[in-house]
């Protein structure tokens, strides 16, 4: 059987350049209807004024932004590590310098005075509004960061530790416990959230912020202790035995030799869990009855509905405050994140 | 030989304690709680007189006389019934699996760190806080013309539309199935990883180009990530309300067995205090949701796929 | 069946250059080996050939003409992985006639049976890989690269998963089934014995190069360079430094000044024990079978000497008097090049 080898080199190329192109214009073109609202937010926030955003501004900022970033995107798929700091810098500057050129005037920082005002939401619906319970955003935002470590720290530490127990020691009705486990973390618990409300309120818990730390703690609980369970069960038993042949104690040996090779588990479930705890929304507003206490979601929900929905550019520019510490935890973190899914995927 | 008895407090107390606590109280307790109250007739007192009583279910079935924000809801139970069905079944079967599987598919076809890009962008939604990707939404679907949507559908030649009114079902499938699809992508993702390269190698030598390739080695071994995500996802579209009640507010279009049964009793400023009829919905979506699971757990083989918590290819 | 030639191949990744300027011509119907340690580049090339990698530069053709672009499914190349690479959720028959899918073959059963009857797995044809043993999945993987007639075989350590025994059979087997078809074969291979016994032609290759190229003698005898002289044999050559009191260099050019950095080798069954020669202090001896294998100590270090009886003739600690002949010594220059025409030879050290 001969084969027209140039003919089919020909083909070949053909099907690949076909194959990429068509890809990558797919990919693209599902994906720039998930960027093009964060766009449009980032220039709301630095654009517009009372009364709301001028539509040309803002395409003419997308129509700037959107093929920076893409090419950024594309370069740094393409090039090496070196290279990729140079082409950010080169980007950054360019998308910058082109929108001071196309919007210099149309660029301002008014929007985000609610970071240094104190009484905004008085300052401009007036002290008799229902704007005069409200807080400064930096109340909002340490409660949220309070919220958010304190759950992280209890979730990183408590699931650390179960999770080791069930991968390493055998004990009577381990075999149910990690069935009931595995019950719970398959199970609805958003459809608890009357319940939860009740017990709080039993317990004296309610509008505290303890209410919802340790509920969202332990809701979360069942899946972080799987996830850590999938990184303890990585580790060799062999690391473990020969730090006790060596004279540590089963404790010692856990703190000392096992807990530095799952590190990378407990930052990815500690990212997770931060970026939860900041977001949380449900629970807050659950299981507080009043305004008892502010966090950045409850914040965030009252601004837009109700103090200053009409105020386009402030609303935009509280949600880049609120939506900022999750983006860049997630964009620093992203390798353990995807490590976690790979490592304790549950199924 | 360290002994047992030596620390002040045991190996058990000390590493499972602290979970078992937390899970007794905050995750245990209210499943039972929850049945309970399901059977009484609280409500905004926070007390109750009467247990057991069916009254709250007998409620159900029957045209609604109780106002809410002004609206007669009537028989408003089937419809969320059929509200939650609708809503689960195309966010499942369009978002969270075919467009997840796609993903998948697509970010691992191209060049590595391109697909990682593209990834990370389907994510972004999932990383932010629900309250701003709502927002989002409410800007992008705004009615007026100054919607994004809008925007560019006017750019087309289009009338301006309003899709919270209009398409409200349309609507929370896209919102929650953006967010869903990214969970499938990513586990899909690592379970094309997992497949050894020699299987690729060896399908490209025997002649298969890339459907083949996708075809016979690759959904071959995407069966139970697929199963997985069809139990997990289903269970969780069927509770899921948060992104309804941002997005849509207790509107009736989109009042879903979850959303019913939140704004009856906590949802903020309307929440109507009716502890005992929010946990009797509760209930019954539990036990769907545990009917559910059960049916597909049998179809699946789920037992095996949950025991055994990695994606391998025999 | 094709000629296959390789021109001046490089393939770099990321961080390495993993195959570097690869020049090579294997002509229709032979039998090839690529013998080399893990990381040469060998899979590499291989991978290259069967169009799963694109080369970074350089020419592959296929019968005169060029195919690097080919992609992979066009080239009509079969291969047979180490890890076997069948497909898990078909039957053997199904694996064997996955290929003969894409060419529309209208009787691709008979085909398959033919082919499986030829290796002699007829009869597992319902199974599953997992319901089978290592080396039948290995005749299935066989029969799956030859069901489609391909221009060209290649075999990725086919034999390296398998057990002693079952390797012996395999070697002629594959020998038997390449040559009955009369295919072009490329095996790729760390193991020399699996290299020498089947190949035609061996082809040694070190850090993404052509170390030397000719029959299994051709590398063992006469090795060019010193890699090659160390890699191929067992147990390894004896390596010694060349500027020694005791050793008298020959042939080597006086101006070269090379005198002074040479490296000998000397084969461990070229070593002898002597009535004269250099004194050596016995340390070790290994039974191995027909063979023994003797480690002794002397002052130009320590010495392998493989001996042709199956009851060792010497005890730890015996002192014992060593010799070689000339001819049998390797000379080898600072940069690893053999020098050709240099021997050897030891000289009397009085008193010892």
């Amino acid at each position: 059987m001969t084969r027209d080898w140039n003919q089919l080199a020909a083909v070949s190329i053909r099907d690949r350049r076909m194959k990429m192109a068509a890809l990558t214009l797919f990919l693209v073109a599902v994906s720039a209807p998930i960027v093009l609202p964060y766009f449009w937010m980032v220039m709301i926030a630095f654009t517009a004024r009372t009364g709301g955003a001028d539509a040309d501004t803002l395409w003419t900022a997308c129509a700037i932004l959107v093929p920076v970033t893409l090419g950024y995107s594309i370069a740094y798929a393409s090039l090496s590590v070196r290279y990729r700091a140079i082409t950010g810098a080169a980007a950054l500057i360019l998308a910058t310098s082109l929108l001071w050129f196309f919007l210099g005037d149309d660029l301002h920082l008014n929007n985000f005075r609610f970071m240094i005002n104190p009484n905004i939401v008085e300052d401009i619906r007036g002290a008799a509004t229902a704007g005069g319970q409200f807080p400064w955003v930096w109340n909002a935002f340490g409660n949220s960061l309070i919220l958010a470590g304190t759950q992280t720290l209890i979730v990183v530490t408590v699931s650390t530790l179960a999770a080791y127990y069930l991968s390493r020691f055998s004990f009577q009705g381990r075999a149910t416990f990690l069935q009931s486990l595995l019950v719970l973390q398959a199970f609805p618990a958003i459809t608890l959230v009357i319940p939860i409300f009740l017990i709080v309120y039993w317990v004296g818990l309610l509008n505290t912020l303890y209410a919802p730390i340790l509920v969202i703690t332990a809701l979360e609980l069942p899946f972080f202790i799987f996830i850590m369970k999938g990184f303890f069960d990585a580790v060799p038993w062999d690391i473990e035995m020969s730090a006790m042949t060596d004279g540590a104690s089963r404790r010692q040996a856990f703190w000392m030799v096992v807990l530095p090779q799952v590190r990378v588990g407990m930052i990815a479930i500690g990212v997770f869990a931060f970026i939860k705890g900041w977001e949380e929304y449900v629970f807050v507003t659950g299981l507080r009855t009043g305004n008892s206490y502010w966090v950045m979601s409850t914040y965030l929900y009252y601004v837009r509905e109700d103090v200053m929905g009409v105020d386009y550019g402030m609303v935009a520019a509280v949600s880049l405050l609120y939506v900022m510490p999750s983006l860049i935890l997630y964009l620093f973190c992203q390798k353990y994140l995807t490590q976690m899914t790979i490592g304790g995927v549950k199924g | 030989m360290p002994k047992q008895g030596r620390y002040w407090i045991s190996d058990t107390t000390l590493f499972l304690g602290p979970a078992i606590l937390l899970l007794a109280v905050f995750f245990v307790a209210p499943i039972f709680v929850n049945i309970v109250v399901a059977f009484t007739d609280m409500s905004q007192s926070v007390r109750f007189e009467d247990f057991p009583t069916t009254r709250q279910f007998n409620k159900l079935g029957k045209v609604n006389e109780e106002a809410l924000l002004g609206f007669e809801l009537r028989g408003s139970f089937y419809r969320a019934l059929a509200l939650t069905g609708t809503f689960v079944f195309f966010t499942l079967f369009i978002f969270n699996l075919s467009f997840a599987l796609i993903l998948a598919l697509t970010t691992t076809a191209v060049p590595e760190r391109m697909g990682a890009i593209f990834r990370a962008i389907w994510l972004l939604p999932r990383m932010s806080p629900s309250i701003v990707y709502a927002l989002l939404w409410l800007w992008v679907i705004d009615s007026s013309e100054r919607g994004l949507f809008n925007q560019v559908i006017m750019a087309f030649g289009m009338e301006a539309m309003n899709l919270r009114l209009n398409h409200p079902m349309a609507v929370i499938v896209i919102a929650n199935g953006l967010i869903g699809a990214s969970l499938g992508m990513i586990i899909f993702t690592s379970a094309i990883r997992s497949i050894p390269d020699h299987l690729f190698y060896a399908a490209r030598a025997d002649g298969a180009g890339s459907l083949a390739i996708v075809r016979h080695v690759i959904l071959p071994a995407l069966r139970w990530p697929i199963s997985y995500i069809t139990i997990y996802q289903a269970l969780a579209l069927l509770v899921s309300f948060e992104y309804i009640f941002l997005i849509m507010g207790p509107s009736r279009s989109t009042m879903t067995m979850a959303m019913l049964s939140y704004t009856k009793s906590l949802a903020p400023e309307i929440g109507g205090g009716q502890y005992a009829y929010g946990a009797a919905i509760a209930l019954i979506l539990i036990v769907i949701g545990i009917i559910v699971a059960l049916v597909m757990w049998r179809l699946a083989n789920m037992k095996a796929l949950l025991q055994q918590p990695r994606i391998e290819v025999r | 069946m094709a000629t296959v030639e390789l021109k001046n191949i490089r393939k770099a990744w990321a961080t390495a250059m993993a195959v570097d300027g690869l020049d090579l011509t294997i002509s229709d119907g032979e039998f090839v080996a690529i013998l080399g340690p893990s990381g040469c580049g060998k899979s590499t090339t291989l991978f290259m050939l069967s169009g799963v990698y694109l080369p970074t530069s350089g020419d592959i053709l296929f019968d005169g003409s060029r195919v690097n672009d080919v992609e992979a499914r066009h080239r009509n190349v079969g291969i047979v992985f180490q890890s076997y690479a069948l497909y898990p959720h078909m039957s053997a028959l199904q694996n064997i006639m996955f290929p003969l899918r894409f060419q529309k073959v209208p009787d691709a059963e008979t085909r398959a049976r033919e082919m499986a009857d030829l290796v002699q797995v007829g009869e597992l044809l319902d199974r599953r890989p997992s319901e089978l043993s290592g080396g039948q999945q290995q005749r299935i993987a066989l029969a799956r690269a030859l069901v489609k007639r391909p221009n060209l075989l290649l075999l990725d350590e086919p034999l390296s998963n398998l057990d002693a025994t079952l390797r012996l059979t395999m070697r002629a087997e594959i020998r038997r089934i390449t040559h009955e078809l009369g295919v072009t074969t490329i095996l790729v291979t760390h193991d020399q014995l699996e290299a020498t016994t089947m190949a035609d032609r061996v082809i040694c290759m070190n850090a993404g190069r052509i170390e030397q190229e000719g029959s299994a003698e051709d590398l063992y005898l006469r090795p060019r360079t010193l890699f090659v002289a160390g890699f191929i044999g067992s147990p390894p050559i004896n390596l010694i430094e060349g500027k020694r009191p005791e050793l008298k260099l020959s042939g080597i050019p006086v101006q070269s000044g090379l005198e002074d950095s040479v490296t000998i080798g000397i084969r461990p069954e070229m070593l002898k024990a002597a009535d004269h020669g250099l004194p050596a202090t016995v340390s070790y001896v290994e039974p191995m079978g027909r063979e023994t294998l003797t480690t002794v100590d002397t002052v130009i270090g320590p010495l392998r000497m493989l001996e042709a009886v199956a009851v060792p003739r010497w005890r730890r600690d015996e002192q014992i008097l060593l010799n070689f002949d000339a001819e049998d010594s390797m000379v080898f220059d600072t940069s690893g090049k053999r020098i050709d025409g240099a021997n050897v030879r030891l000289l009397e050290i009085p008193g010892a």
